[in-house]
Protein backbone atom coordinates (compact mmCIF):
# COMPACT_ATOMS: atom_id res chain seq x y z
CA UNK A 1 0.00 0.00 0.00
CA UNK A 2 2.66 2.09 0.65
CA UNK A 3 4.41 1.72 -2.39
CA UNK A 4 1.67 3.59 -3.93
CA UNK A 5 1.67 6.62 -2.07
CA UNK A 6 5.70 7.25 -3.40
CA UNK A 7 6.03 9.16 -6.01
CA UNK A 8 7.18 7.21 -9.27
CA UNK A 9 10.88 8.85 -9.26
CA UNK A 10 11.93 7.06 -6.07
CA UNK A 11 9.65 4.06 -6.49
CA UNK A 12 12.19 1.55 -7.60
CA UNK A 13 14.49 2.84 -4.97
CA UNK A 14 12.01 1.99 -2.46
CA UNK A 15 11.40 -1.24 -3.78
CA UNK A 16 14.65 -2.12 -4.19
CA UNK A 17 15.38 -1.08 -0.79
CA UNK A 18 12.43 -3.46 0.59
CA UNK A 19 13.52 -6.24 -1.12
CA UNK A 20 17.03 -6.06 0.54
CA UNK A 21 14.97 -5.38 3.63
CA UNK A 22 12.67 -8.95 3.23
CA UNK A 23 15.39 -10.77 2.10
CA UNK A 24 17.75 -9.80 5.59
CA UNK A 25 14.71 -10.56 7.76
CA UNK A 26 14.82 -13.96 6.50
CA UNK A 27 17.78 -14.42 8.59
CA UNK A 28 16.88 -17.09 10.47
CA UNK A 29 19.97 -19.83 11.41
CA UNK A 30 21.49 -18.47 14.40
CA UNK A 31 24.85 -18.30 13.25
CA UNK A 32 23.68 -15.77 10.91
CA UNK A 33 21.89 -13.83 13.24
CA UNK A 34 25.02 -13.90 15.99
CA UNK A 35 27.47 -13.49 13.02
CA UNK A 36 25.76 -10.01 12.15
CA UNK A 37 25.87 -8.84 15.50
CA UNK A 38 29.65 -9.69 15.63
CA UNK A 39 30.58 -8.41 12.48
CA UNK A 40 28.30 -5.40 12.49
CA UNK A 41 30.33 -4.53 15.70
CA UNK A 42 33.73 -4.96 14.19
CA UNK A 43 33.34 -2.92 11.43
CA UNK A 44 31.77 -0.20 13.77
CA UNK A 45 34.84 -1.02 15.31
CA UNK A 46 37.64 -1.08 12.99
CA UNK A 47 35.79 2.39 11.38
CA UNK A 48 36.03 3.90 14.62
CA UNK A 49 39.72 3.29 15.06
CA UNK A 50 40.76 4.07 11.57
CA UNK A 51 39.21 7.44 11.67
CA UNK A 52 40.71 7.99 15.48
CA UNK A 53 44.13 7.20 13.58
CA UNK A 54 43.28 9.96 12.16
CA UNK A 55 42.72 12.18 14.49
CA UNK A 56 38.93 12.17 14.28
CA UNK A 57 37.61 11.71 18.06
CA UNK A 58 34.50 10.41 19.13
CA UNK A 59 33.48 9.00 16.01
CA UNK A 60 33.13 5.50 18.28
CA UNK A 61 29.60 6.44 19.82
CA UNK A 62 27.93 7.18 16.91
CA UNK A 63 29.11 4.10 14.48
CA UNK A 64 29.23 1.52 17.58
CA UNK A 65 25.09 2.87 17.79
CA UNK A 66 24.58 2.11 14.32
CA UNK A 67 25.85 -1.21 14.44
CA UNK A 68 23.96 -1.58 17.63
CA UNK A 69 20.96 -0.42 15.72
CA UNK A 70 21.39 -2.55 12.43
CA UNK A 71 21.72 -5.61 14.23
CA UNK A 72 18.36 -5.44 16.12
CA UNK A 73 16.91 -4.28 12.49
CA UNK A 74 17.99 -7.02 10.54
CA UNK A 75 18.64 -9.80 13.14
CA UNK A 76 16.21 -9.56 16.49
CA UNK A 77 16.57 -9.36 20.33
CA UNK A 78 18.93 -11.59 21.52
CA UNK A 79 21.98 -10.51 18.97
CA UNK A 80 20.84 -7.01 19.72
CA UNK A 81 21.82 -7.67 22.91
CA UNK A 82 24.98 -9.60 21.90
CA UNK A 83 26.08 -6.27 20.00
CA UNK A 84 25.64 -4.01 23.18
CA UNK A 85 27.59 -6.40 25.78
CA UNK A 86 30.60 -6.75 22.30
CA UNK A 87 30.09 -3.04 21.80
CA UNK A 88 30.54 -1.72 26.05
CA UNK A 89 33.23 -3.98 25.74
CA UNK A 90 34.89 -2.86 23.20
CA UNK A 91 34.37 0.98 23.79
CA UNK A 92 35.68 -0.17 26.82
CA UNK A 93 38.67 -1.55 25.80
CA UNK A 94 39.52 0.79 23.14
CA UNK A 95 38.00 4.58 24.29
CA UNK A 96 38.12 4.74 27.82
CA UNK A 97 41.03 5.44 29.57
CA UNK A 98 42.83 3.55 31.00
CA UNK A 99 43.26 2.34 27.04
CA UNK A 100 43.43 -1.14 26.11
CA UNK A 101 42.44 -2.78 29.55
CA UNK A 102 38.59 -3.95 30.11
CA UNK A 103 39.89 -1.65 33.67
CA UNK A 104 37.53 1.05 34.27
CA UNK A 105 38.81 4.50 35.88
CA UNK A 106 35.55 6.01 38.09
CA UNK A 107 36.28 9.16 36.35
CA UNK A 108 35.53 7.29 33.05
CA UNK A 109 32.34 5.30 34.54
CA UNK A 110 29.35 7.99 34.36
CA UNK A 111 30.43 8.15 30.55
CA UNK A 112 30.60 4.57 30.32
CA UNK A 113 27.20 3.97 31.47
CA UNK A 114 26.01 6.64 29.09
CA UNK A 115 27.53 4.65 26.43
CA UNK A 116 25.69 1.47 27.60
CA UNK A 117 22.15 3.66 27.88
CA UNK A 118 22.95 4.97 24.70
CA UNK A 119 23.09 1.57 23.18
CA UNK A 120 20.17 0.35 25.14
CA UNK A 121 17.98 3.18 23.31
CA UNK A 122 19.11 2.83 20.40
CA UNK A 123 18.49 -0.62 20.18
CA UNK A 124 15.14 0.03 21.85
CA UNK A 125 13.80 2.28 19.38
CA UNK A 126 15.07 -0.17 16.32
CA UNK A 127 13.09 -3.37 17.88
CA UNK A 128 9.93 -0.92 18.05
CA UNK A 129 10.25 0.45 14.97
CA UNK A 130 11.47 -3.17 13.68
CA UNK A 131 7.66 -4.52 15.06
CA UNK A 132 5.79 -1.51 13.53
CA UNK A 133 7.01 -2.24 10.49
CA UNK A 134 6.46 -6.35 10.47
CA UNK A 135 2.68 -5.43 12.13
CA UNK A 136 2.64 -3.14 9.06
CA UNK A 137 3.39 -5.81 6.80
CA UNK A 138 1.43 -8.50 7.99
CA UNK A 139 -1.88 -6.25 8.17
CA UNK A 140 -0.67 -5.83 4.13
CA UNK A 141 -0.23 -9.27 3.59
CA UNK A 142 -3.64 -10.17 5.12
CA UNK A 143 -5.17 -7.48 2.88
CA UNK A 144 -3.45 -8.69 -0.02
CA UNK A 145 -5.29 -12.43 0.30
CA UNK A 146 -8.44 -10.74 1.53
CA UNK A 147 -8.65 -8.82 -2.15
CA UNK A 148 -7.68 -12.16 -3.41
CA UNK A 149 -10.38 -13.80 -2.16
CA UNK A 150 -12.81 -11.00 -2.54
CA UNK A 151 -12.19 -10.93 -6.44
CA UNK A 152 -12.69 -15.08 -6.01
CA UNK A 153 -16.18 -14.58 -4.90
CA UNK A 154 -17.34 -11.48 -7.06
CA UNK A 155 -16.01 -13.82 -9.92
CA UNK A 156 -18.14 -16.74 -8.81
CA UNK A 157 -20.93 -14.40 -7.98
CA UNK A 158 -20.54 -13.62 -11.54
CA UNK A 159 -20.49 -16.93 -12.76
CA UNK A 160 -23.64 -17.49 -10.80
CA UNK A 161 -25.50 -14.61 -12.50
CA UNK A 162 -24.69 -15.28 -15.58
CA UNK A 163 -25.70 -18.86 -15.28
CA UNK A 164 -28.97 -17.60 -13.65
CA UNK A 165 -29.43 -15.48 -16.97
CA UNK A 166 -28.86 -18.22 -19.49
CA UNK A 167 -30.21 -20.84 -17.73
CA UNK A 168 -32.78 -20.62 -15.48
CA UNK A 169 -35.17 -18.14 -18.14
CA UNK A 170 -35.25 -20.70 -21.37
CA UNK A 171 -37.13 -23.59 -19.02
CA UNK A 172 -39.17 -20.92 -17.91
CA UNK A 173 -40.11 -19.97 -21.40
CA UNK A 174 -40.49 -23.22 -22.07
CA UNK A 175 -43.38 -23.55 -19.42
CA UNK A 176 -45.00 -20.29 -20.65
CA UNK A 177 -44.51 -21.17 -24.48
CA UNK A 178 -46.15 -24.83 -23.77
CA UNK A 179 -49.24 -23.48 -21.35
CA UNK A 180 -49.94 -20.78 -23.35
CA UNK A 181 -50.13 -23.39 -26.84
CA UNK A 182 -52.26 -25.82 -24.83
CA UNK A 183 -54.72 -23.06 -23.74
CA UNK A 184 -54.60 -21.90 -27.56
CA UNK A 185 -55.45 -26.13 -28.51
CA UNK A 186 -57.32 -27.38 -25.69
CA UNK A 187 -59.04 -24.21 -24.37
CA UNK A 188 -62.47 -25.66 -26.03
CA UNK A 189 -62.05 -28.90 -24.30
CA UNK A 190 -61.18 -27.57 -20.62
CA UNK A 191 -63.60 -27.32 -17.97
CA UNK A 192 -63.50 -23.69 -15.85
CA UNK A 193 -61.55 -25.09 -13.22
CA UNK A 194 -58.70 -26.71 -15.83
CA UNK A 195 -58.48 -23.24 -17.42
CA UNK A 196 -58.24 -21.38 -13.90
CA UNK A 197 -55.46 -24.26 -13.67
CA UNK A 198 -53.53 -22.89 -16.80
CA UNK A 199 -54.32 -19.83 -16.01
CA UNK A 200 -52.69 -19.96 -12.58
CA UNK A 201 -49.77 -21.58 -14.07
CA UNK A 202 -49.09 -19.00 -16.75
CA UNK A 203 -49.66 -16.75 -13.97
CA UNK A 204 -46.71 -18.00 -11.88
CA UNK A 205 -44.35 -18.47 -14.58
CA UNK A 206 -44.28 -14.86 -15.69
CA UNK A 207 -44.36 -13.37 -12.02
CA UNK A 208 -40.71 -15.61 -11.68
CA UNK A 209 -39.65 -14.31 -15.00
CA UNK A 210 -40.03 -11.42 -13.33
CA UNK A 211 -38.40 -12.30 -10.26
CA UNK A 212 -35.28 -13.37 -12.47
CA UNK A 213 -35.15 -10.37 -14.44
CA UNK A 214 -35.18 -8.24 -11.40
CA UNK A 215 -32.74 -10.27 -9.27
CA UNK A 216 -29.98 -10.06 -12.43
CA UNK A 217 -30.93 -6.39 -12.85
CA UNK A 218 -30.27 -5.70 -9.16
CA UNK A 219 -26.97 -7.79 -9.59
CA UNK A 220 -26.32 -6.07 -12.49
CA UNK A 221 -25.81 -3.07 -10.34
CA UNK A 222 -23.61 -3.98 -8.14
CA UNK A 223 -20.97 -5.46 -10.85
CA UNK A 224 -21.55 -2.49 -13.54
CA UNK A 225 -19.31 0.79 -13.74
CA UNK A 226 -20.17 3.87 -12.90
CA UNK A 227 -19.64 6.71 -15.26
CA UNK A 228 -20.16 9.89 -12.96
CA UNK A 229 -20.69 12.80 -14.86
CA UNK A 230 -22.39 16.56 -13.46
CA UNK A 231 -25.98 15.33 -13.50
CA UNK A 232 -28.97 17.96 -13.60
CA UNK A 233 -31.29 15.97 -10.67
CA UNK A 234 -34.19 19.04 -11.69
CA UNK A 235 -33.99 17.45 -15.17
CA UNK A 236 -34.06 13.99 -14.52
CA UNK A 237 -36.81 13.96 -12.28
CA UNK A 238 -38.80 16.43 -14.58
CA UNK A 239 -38.53 13.61 -17.26
CA UNK A 240 -38.80 10.99 -15.13
CA UNK A 241 -42.47 12.59 -13.93
CA UNK A 242 -43.18 12.94 -17.82
CA UNK A 243 -42.60 9.55 -17.94
CA UNK A 244 -44.89 8.31 -15.33
CA UNK A 245 -47.79 10.67 -15.97
CA UNK A 246 -47.79 8.69 -19.07
CA UNK A 247 -49.29 5.81 -17.49
CA UNK A 248 -51.47 7.07 -14.63
CA UNK A 249 -53.33 10.00 -17.16
CA UNK A 250 -57.07 9.39 -14.89
CA UNK A 251 -55.43 9.73 -11.79
CA UNK A 252 -55.46 12.94 -10.07
CA UNK A 253 -51.58 13.64 -9.25
CA UNK A 254 -50.44 16.86 -7.04
CA UNK A 255 -46.59 16.67 -8.52
CA UNK A 256 -44.62 19.50 -6.00
CA UNK A 257 -40.96 19.08 -7.16
CA UNK A 258 -39.11 21.90 -5.88
CA UNK A 259 -35.78 23.03 -6.74
CA UNK A 260 -33.23 20.21 -7.20
CA UNK A 261 -29.53 20.90 -7.37
CA UNK A 262 -26.89 19.42 -9.67
CA UNK A 263 -25.44 16.24 -8.34
CA UNK A 264 -22.34 14.28 -9.02
CA UNK A 265 -23.41 10.18 -10.68
CA UNK A 266 -24.05 8.39 -12.97
CA UNK A 267 -27.26 9.38 -14.80
CA UNK A 268 -28.70 5.94 -15.79
CA UNK A 269 -28.76 4.83 -12.55
CA UNK A 270 -29.58 7.96 -10.46
CA UNK A 271 -32.96 8.15 -13.54
CA UNK A 272 -33.09 4.28 -12.19
CA UNK A 273 -33.49 5.58 -8.84
CA UNK A 274 -36.18 8.17 -8.99
CA UNK A 275 -38.06 5.88 -11.30
CA UNK A 276 -38.43 3.95 -8.41
CA UNK A 277 -39.30 5.85 -6.05
CA UNK A 278 -41.94 8.13 -8.03
CA UNK A 279 -43.56 4.93 -9.06
CA UNK A 280 -43.22 3.94 -5.66
CA UNK A 281 -45.31 7.04 -4.60
CA UNK A 282 -47.70 6.44 -7.49
CA UNK A 283 -48.54 3.23 -6.41
CA UNK A 284 -48.58 3.50 -2.71
CA UNK A 285 -50.91 6.96 -3.09
CA UNK A 286 -53.73 4.49 -5.76
CA UNK A 287 -56.25 4.60 -3.12
CA UNK A 288 -56.16 8.29 -2.60
CA UNK A 289 -58.47 10.64 -4.21
CA UNK A 290 -56.34 12.92 -4.61
CA UNK A 291 -52.65 12.11 -4.43
CA UNK A 292 -49.70 14.58 -2.83
CA UNK A 293 -45.96 13.57 -4.29
CA UNK A 294 -43.50 16.18 -3.48
CA UNK A 295 -39.43 15.73 -4.15
CA UNK A 296 -36.80 18.57 -2.82
CA UNK A 297 -34.23 18.93 -1.34
CA UNK A 298 -34.17 20.16 2.46
CA UNK A 299 -30.35 20.93 3.37
CA UNK A 300 -26.77 19.96 1.97
CA UNK A 301 -24.34 19.69 4.33
CA UNK A 302 -20.18 18.52 4.24
CA UNK A 303 -20.33 17.93 0.11
CA UNK A 304 -23.37 16.05 0.28
CA UNK A 305 -27.30 17.16 -0.84
CA UNK A 306 -29.83 15.32 1.05
CA UNK A 307 -33.09 14.63 -1.18
CA UNK A 308 -36.71 13.25 -0.30
CA UNK A 309 -39.60 12.28 -2.05
CA UNK A 310 -42.69 12.29 -0.07
CA UNK A 311 -46.34 10.91 -0.48
CA UNK A 312 -49.52 11.01 1.06
CA UNK A 313 -49.65 7.46 0.08
CA UNK A 314 -50.62 3.99 2.18
CA UNK A 315 -46.98 4.23 4.08
CA UNK A 316 -45.63 1.86 6.39
CA UNK A 317 -45.74 0.78 10.11
CA UNK A 318 -41.59 2.35 11.29
CA UNK A 319 -41.44 -1.16 13.14
CA UNK A 320 -40.63 -2.52 10.01
CA UNK A 321 -38.44 -0.02 8.83
CA UNK A 322 -35.37 -2.26 8.18
CA UNK A 323 -36.87 -4.60 6.22
CA UNK A 324 -37.91 -1.86 3.69
CA UNK A 325 -34.53 -1.84 1.94
CA UNK A 326 -33.94 -5.77 1.71
CA UNK A 327 -34.32 -7.52 -1.70
CA UNK A 328 -37.45 -9.05 -2.31
CA UNK A 329 -38.84 -7.36 0.83
CA UNK A 330 -42.56 -6.68 0.96
CA UNK A 331 -44.31 -4.68 3.27
CA UNK A 332 -47.58 -5.56 1.25
CA UNK A 333 -49.32 -8.39 0.09
CA UNK A 334 -49.54 -8.50 -3.71
CA UNK A 335 -53.28 -8.41 -4.17
CA UNK A 336 -53.45 -4.85 -2.33
CA UNK A 337 -49.93 -3.87 -4.58
CA UNK A 338 -48.29 -5.43 -7.10
CA UNK A 339 -44.23 -5.68 -7.48
CA UNK A 340 -41.03 -7.66 -6.68
CA UNK A 341 -39.94 -6.40 -4.24
CA UNK A 342 -36.40 -4.85 -5.76
CA UNK A 343 -37.03 -1.21 -6.17
CA UNK A 344 -35.79 0.20 -2.76
CA UNK A 345 -32.89 -2.48 -2.84
CA UNK A 346 -32.07 -0.94 -6.32
CA UNK A 347 -32.11 2.36 -4.70
CA UNK A 348 -30.52 1.51 -2.03
CA UNK A 349 -27.57 -0.28 -3.74
CA UNK A 350 -27.04 2.52 -6.21
CA UNK A 351 -27.42 5.35 -3.28
CA UNK A 352 -24.39 3.00 -1.79
CA UNK A 353 -22.29 2.98 -4.76
CA UNK A 354 -22.50 6.82 -4.75
CA UNK A 355 -21.14 7.09 -1.17
CA UNK A 356 -24.59 8.22 0.33
CA UNK A 357 -27.11 6.57 2.17
CA UNK A 358 -30.92 6.54 2.12
CA UNK A 359 -33.24 6.00 5.24
CA UNK A 360 -37.22 6.67 5.12
CA UNK A 361 -39.87 7.47 7.68
CA UNK A 362 -43.37 6.55 7.49
CA UNK A 363 -46.63 6.05 9.36
CA UNK A 364 -49.13 3.70 8.50
CA UNK A 365 -52.29 5.40 6.40
CA UNK A 366 -50.07 8.52 6.62
CA UNK A 367 -47.92 8.59 3.81
CA UNK A 368 -44.17 7.88 3.84
CA UNK A 369 -40.64 10.11 3.02
CA UNK A 370 -37.75 8.67 1.59
CA UNK A 371 -34.31 10.34 2.02
CA UNK A 372 -31.28 9.75 0.43
CA UNK A 373 -27.73 11.85 0.23
CA UNK A 374 -25.82 12.07 -2.67
CA UNK A 375 -22.13 13.80 -3.51
CA UNK A 376 -22.28 17.22 -4.70
CA UNK A 377 -20.64 18.39 -7.68
CA UNK B 1 -41.78 -15.16 -58.38
CA UNK B 2 -38.39 -15.29 -56.42
CA UNK B 3 -38.16 -18.05 -54.54
CA UNK B 4 -37.74 -17.01 -51.06
CA UNK B 5 -34.46 -17.80 -49.09
CA UNK B 6 -33.83 -19.78 -46.32
CA UNK B 7 -33.87 -19.30 -42.82
CA UNK B 8 -31.05 -20.84 -40.80
CA UNK B 9 -31.74 -21.38 -37.48
CA UNK B 10 -29.31 -22.54 -34.91
CA UNK B 11 -30.56 -23.81 -31.69
CA UNK B 12 -29.84 -26.85 -29.73
CA UNK B 13 -32.89 -27.19 -27.86
CA UNK B 14 -35.56 -28.56 -29.22
CA UNK B 15 -38.64 -27.15 -27.57
CA UNK B 16 -36.79 -23.83 -28.30
CA UNK B 17 -36.54 -25.22 -31.77
CA UNK B 18 -40.23 -25.98 -32.08
CA UNK B 19 -41.75 -22.96 -30.18
CA UNK B 20 -39.53 -20.77 -32.76
CA UNK B 21 -40.70 -22.44 -35.66
CA UNK B 22 -44.27 -22.46 -34.34
CA UNK B 23 -44.05 -18.69 -34.38
CA UNK B 24 -42.04 -18.31 -37.74
CA UNK B 25 -45.29 -20.76 -38.88
CA UNK B 26 -47.92 -18.51 -37.58
CA UNK B 27 -46.56 -16.36 -39.96
CA UNK B 28 -47.03 -18.07 -42.93
CA UNK B 29 -43.63 -17.49 -43.93
CA UNK B 30 -42.90 -18.67 -47.28
CA UNK B 31 -39.09 -19.60 -46.38
CA UNK B 32 -37.93 -22.56 -45.65
CA UNK B 33 -36.13 -22.79 -42.12
CA UNK B 34 -33.32 -25.30 -42.17
CA UNK B 35 -32.57 -26.24 -38.24
CA UNK B 36 -29.01 -26.68 -37.19
CA UNK B 37 -28.69 -28.00 -33.71
CA UNK B 38 -25.13 -27.18 -32.88
CA UNK B 39 -22.03 -24.64 -33.85
CA UNK B 40 -20.53 -27.20 -35.79
CA UNK B 41 -23.54 -28.58 -37.67
CA UNK B 42 -24.30 -24.78 -38.40
CA UNK B 43 -20.76 -24.22 -39.42
CA UNK B 44 -21.06 -27.35 -41.59
CA UNK B 45 -24.14 -26.15 -43.31
CA UNK B 46 -22.61 -23.20 -44.46
CA UNK B 47 -19.86 -24.34 -45.75
CA UNK B 48 -21.63 -27.30 -47.59
CA UNK B 49 -19.60 -29.95 -45.63
CA UNK B 50 -19.90 -33.09 -44.05
CA UNK B 51 -23.45 -33.90 -44.26
CA UNK B 52 -23.94 -31.09 -45.94
CA UNK B 53 -22.31 -31.87 -49.14
CA UNK B 54 -24.44 -31.68 -51.35
CA UNK B 55 -26.61 -28.57 -50.53
CA UNK B 56 -26.91 -26.36 -53.61
CA UNK B 57 -24.51 -23.14 -53.17
CA UNK B 58 -26.79 -20.35 -51.88
CA UNK B 59 -26.18 -18.73 -49.02
CA UNK B 60 -29.64 -18.16 -46.11
CA UNK B 61 -31.76 -14.68 -45.98
CA UNK B 62 -30.56 -14.86 -42.67
CA UNK B 63 -29.10 -16.77 -39.61
CA UNK B 64 -30.95 -16.80 -36.39
CA UNK B 65 -27.81 -18.05 -33.73
CA UNK B 66 -28.68 -19.22 -30.11
CA UNK B 67 -25.13 -18.15 -27.92
CA UNK B 68 -24.90 -20.71 -25.92
CA UNK B 69 -24.35 -24.23 -27.90
CA UNK B 70 -22.91 -27.33 -28.03
CA UNK B 71 -19.52 -28.27 -29.17
CA UNK B 72 -18.86 -24.72 -31.01
CA UNK B 73 -20.86 -21.92 -29.54
CA UNK B 74 -22.33 -19.09 -30.58
CA UNK B 75 -20.03 -16.62 -30.54
CA UNK B 76 -17.79 -18.98 -32.19
CA UNK B 77 -19.76 -19.74 -34.95
CA UNK B 78 -20.27 -15.60 -35.42
CA UNK B 79 -16.29 -15.04 -35.16
CA UNK B 80 -16.05 -17.74 -38.08
CA UNK B 81 -18.94 -16.00 -40.13
CA UNK B 82 -17.69 -12.53 -39.86
CA UNK B 83 -14.33 -13.29 -40.83
CA UNK B 84 -14.43 -15.39 -43.69
CA UNK B 85 -14.78 -13.49 -46.92
CA UNK B 86 -17.90 -15.76 -48.36
CA UNK B 87 -19.76 -15.60 -45.32
CA UNK B 88 -19.31 -12.23 -43.53
CA UNK B 89 -22.34 -10.49 -45.37
CA UNK B 90 -24.55 -13.22 -44.14
CA UNK B 91 -27.19 -11.08 -41.91
CA UNK B 92 -26.65 -13.12 -38.68
CA UNK B 93 -28.89 -12.27 -35.76
CA UNK B 94 -28.20 -13.65 -31.90
CA UNK B 95 -31.54 -15.26 -30.61
CA UNK B 96 -30.72 -16.00 -27.17
CA UNK B 97 -31.96 -15.98 -23.36
CA UNK B 98 -28.75 -13.92 -22.40
CA UNK B 99 -29.45 -10.68 -21.07
CA UNK B 100 -25.40 -10.36 -19.95
CA UNK B 101 -24.16 -6.98 -21.44
CA UNK B 102 -20.89 -8.52 -22.00
CA UNK B 103 -22.36 -11.14 -24.47
CA UNK B 104 -23.84 -8.13 -26.18
CA UNK B 105 -20.34 -6.23 -26.26
CA UNK B 106 -19.07 -9.59 -28.08
CA UNK B 107 -21.96 -9.91 -30.27
CA UNK B 108 -21.66 -6.40 -31.90
CA UNK B 109 -17.65 -6.16 -31.61
CA UNK B 110 -17.68 -9.61 -33.64
CA UNK B 111 -19.90 -7.67 -36.16
CA UNK B 112 -23.67 -9.27 -35.54
CA UNK B 113 -26.22 -7.63 -37.19
CA UNK B 114 -29.04 -7.60 -34.29
CA UNK B 115 -28.96 -9.02 -31.19
CA UNK B 116 -32.67 -9.91 -29.67
CA UNK B 117 -33.23 -11.26 -26.11
CA UNK B 118 -35.93 -13.88 -26.04
CA UNK B 119 -38.32 -12.95 -23.91
CA UNK B 120 -39.71 -15.39 -21.30
CA UNK B 121 -43.46 -14.28 -21.96
CA UNK B 122 -44.68 -16.41 -25.18
CA UNK B 123 -46.69 -13.78 -26.74
CA UNK B 124 -43.94 -11.78 -26.84
CA UNK B 125 -41.77 -14.31 -27.67
CA UNK B 126 -43.63 -15.26 -30.62
CA UNK B 127 -44.07 -11.41 -31.60
CA UNK B 128 -40.49 -10.79 -31.63
CA UNK B 129 -39.63 -14.14 -33.87
CA UNK B 130 -42.14 -13.28 -36.40
CA UNK B 131 -41.13 -9.76 -36.89
CA UNK B 132 -37.69 -11.11 -36.87
CA UNK B 133 -38.69 -13.65 -39.76
CA UNK B 134 -40.48 -10.79 -41.59
CA UNK B 135 -38.19 -7.69 -41.17
CA UNK B 136 -35.14 -10.12 -42.06
CA UNK B 137 -36.42 -12.68 -44.91
CA UNK B 138 -39.15 -10.24 -46.42
CA UNK B 139 -38.52 -6.70 -45.60
CA UNK B 140 -34.54 -6.60 -45.63
CA UNK B 141 -33.06 -6.75 -49.09
CA UNK B 142 -30.05 -9.59 -48.54
CA UNK B 143 -26.80 -8.96 -50.31
CA UNK B 144 -26.91 -10.22 -53.50
CA UNK B 145 -27.02 -14.12 -53.78
CA UNK B 146 -22.76 -15.26 -54.02
CA UNK B 147 -21.84 -18.93 -54.81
Amino acid sequence: MADFAQPPTDGGARRLLAHWGRNFQGLRSPLARYGLAVVSVAVALSLSLLLQYYQFRDAAVPALALAIAVTTWYAGNGPAVMAIVLSSLSFDYFFTEPYYSLAITPRDLPYFFIFVIWGLTVAGFSAVRRRVEENLRHAQEELAKHAVDLQAANKELEAFAYSVSHDLRAPLRHVVGYAELLQKHAAAALDEKAGRYLKTILEASKRMGNLIDDLLGFSRIGRADTNKIAVNLEQLVAQVVTELAQDVSGRDIAWKIGALPVCYGDRAMLKMVFMNLLSNAVKFTRQRSRAEIEVGCSQQENNQIKIFVRDNGAGFDMRYVTKLFGVFQRLHLPEEFEGTGIGLATVQRIVHRHGGRCWAEGAVDQGATFYLTLPKV
Amino acid sequence: MEKFRRILLVEDDARDVELTLTALEDYKLANEVVVCRDGQEALDYLYGRGKFSDRVGETPAVILLDLKLPKVDGLEVLEQIKSDERLRMIPVVMLTSSHEERDMMRSYKLGVNAYVVKPVDFHEFINAVKELGMFWAVINEPPPRSA
